[in-house]
């Protein structure tokens, strides 16, 4: 059993019953995503890597590049410099610099 | 007296400075209520960040982001945001004698923001280790040049302008580090409730050190682009002030030039009038000596 905790809260689903999460793209001065998304795409220093609903509690450095976003609203890329990504039951917040 | 078409002139030209000293106070005061408005939003960003920086850090020595291992480079780093044109009036002055006060060259080093600062510090003989221009803009300021410099010290304070109404704006000096934590103290009861972050209950990438280094080097960046915000709404404040004056003024020139013109319309009236009573006596006494003649 992984000694990381798991999410307690039930999960969130859409009007077709597919899993989301809350996701929140910004930065001080400017905001790029606020909705609930299917899952996002970033890099970190091990590589590329997707988060999506029901994942671990997860906090990691993002390193310049693009940040996908698979949405209901519909599809987004973000153009990043630096970032951190803090994931906690179901609520994905990104950090940007700029 | 000037002609009333000379008058006129003046009249237009005038009523051009109001429309346009109305236009500068407008644009002004719109920047006034935008720089207010991304504050507030990075208030909210730092809230949550500090949020997430008090849930992990066992100790509270803030480190600007330059981590456990890497010593300060000096005691004190003075950042001095003052204006870059020279239409300020004495609030830069004042800014540079407050930050002068305790300076000690051995032990502090100074980066000054901004043109007119920098023109009084050199004025006086005083090494700056760099200058910046202060932005043009109010969106998208690039503080991180000025954010790597803090990390070399152990202590970085800020002398900026300050706002405090549209009619008043003051010096003010801030200890950053202990500013980062008085504001993080304000959001401390929401995490109270909340669990503690840490490689229990996370996953990090790379590891919790990296971590926090840039959850301080965030904070930094947010509290130094707020208070060359707070500048920039204090300079907005106080030209706002001077638009406000010079639109008032103008608008007095404007009345004192309309009651010119219309004197002089009124003189130029008056002296035709006379010249026509004149006349006309002229005319009525030649016609009675004409009359006086005949019956003769």
């Amino acid at each position: 059993m992984s000694k990381h905790k798991k999410i307690d809260k039930p999960e969130l689903k859409d009007g077709k019953g597919k899993p989301i999460m809350e996701l929140k793209v910004y930065s001080a001065f400017k905001s790029y995503f606020d909705d609930m998304a299917y899952s996002v795409s970033a890099v970190n220093h091990t590589g590329p890597f997707d988060i999506l609903p029901r994942h671990h509690n997860f906090m990691t450095l993002i390193k310049s590049g693009e940040i996908k976003v698979t949405a209901p609203s519909g599809d987004q890329s973000i153009v990043v410099n630096q970032g951190l990504m803090h994931v906690k039951a179901d609520r994905v917040v990104v950090f940007l610099d700029t | 007296m000037r002609r009333p078409q000379e008058i006129q002139q003046d009249v237009d030209t005038m009523a051009t400075m109001v429309n346009l000293t109305s236009v500068f106070e407008s644009l002004a005061s719109m920047r006034i209520s935008q720089i207010k408005k991304k504050v507030e939003q990075s208030e909210k960003f730092f809230g949550e960040l500090w949020n997430i920086y008090s849930q992990i850090r066992l100790d509270q020595t803030f480190r600007f982001g330059r981590g456990d291992q890497t010593k300060a480079e000096k005691e004190q780093l003075k950042i001095l945001i003052t204006a870059d044109g020279g239409f300020s009036g004495d609030i830069d002055q004042r800014l540079i004698r407050l930050a002068l006060e305790d300076y000690n060259k051995d032990k502090h080093d100074i980066i000054i923001v901004g043109h007119h600062g920098a023109v009084q510090l050199a004025q006086q003989g005083i090494d700056f280790k760099k200058y910046y221009k202060l932005p043009k803009q109010d969106e998208g300021i690039n503080v991180e040049p000025i954010t790597r410099d803090a990390r070399g010290y152990n202590e970085v304070m800020a002398y900026y302008q300050s706002y405090k109404s549209l009619s008043v704006q003051n010096v003010k000096k801030m200890n950053i580090g202990r500013a980062l934590a008085d504001k993080g103290q304000a959001s401390l009861e929401q995490i109270m409730n909340d669990e503690v972050i840490n490689e229990e209950t996370h996953i990090f990438e790379p590891n919790t050190n990296e971590v926090i280094e840039r959850i301080e080097y965030f904070m930094t960046t947010i509290i130094i682009s707020q208070i060359i915000l707070e500048s920039k709404l204090a300079q907005y404040a106080s030209r706002f002030k001077a638009m406000t004056a010079a639109h008032e003024r103008a608008d007095e020139s404007l009345a004192d030039f309309k009651m010119m013109f219309n004197r002089s319309k009124r003189a130029i009236k008056d002296t035709r009038l006379k010249e026509i009573v004149i006349g006309m006596r002229k005319v009525k006494s030649a016609r009675e000596a004409k009359k006086k003649a005949a019956m003769l």
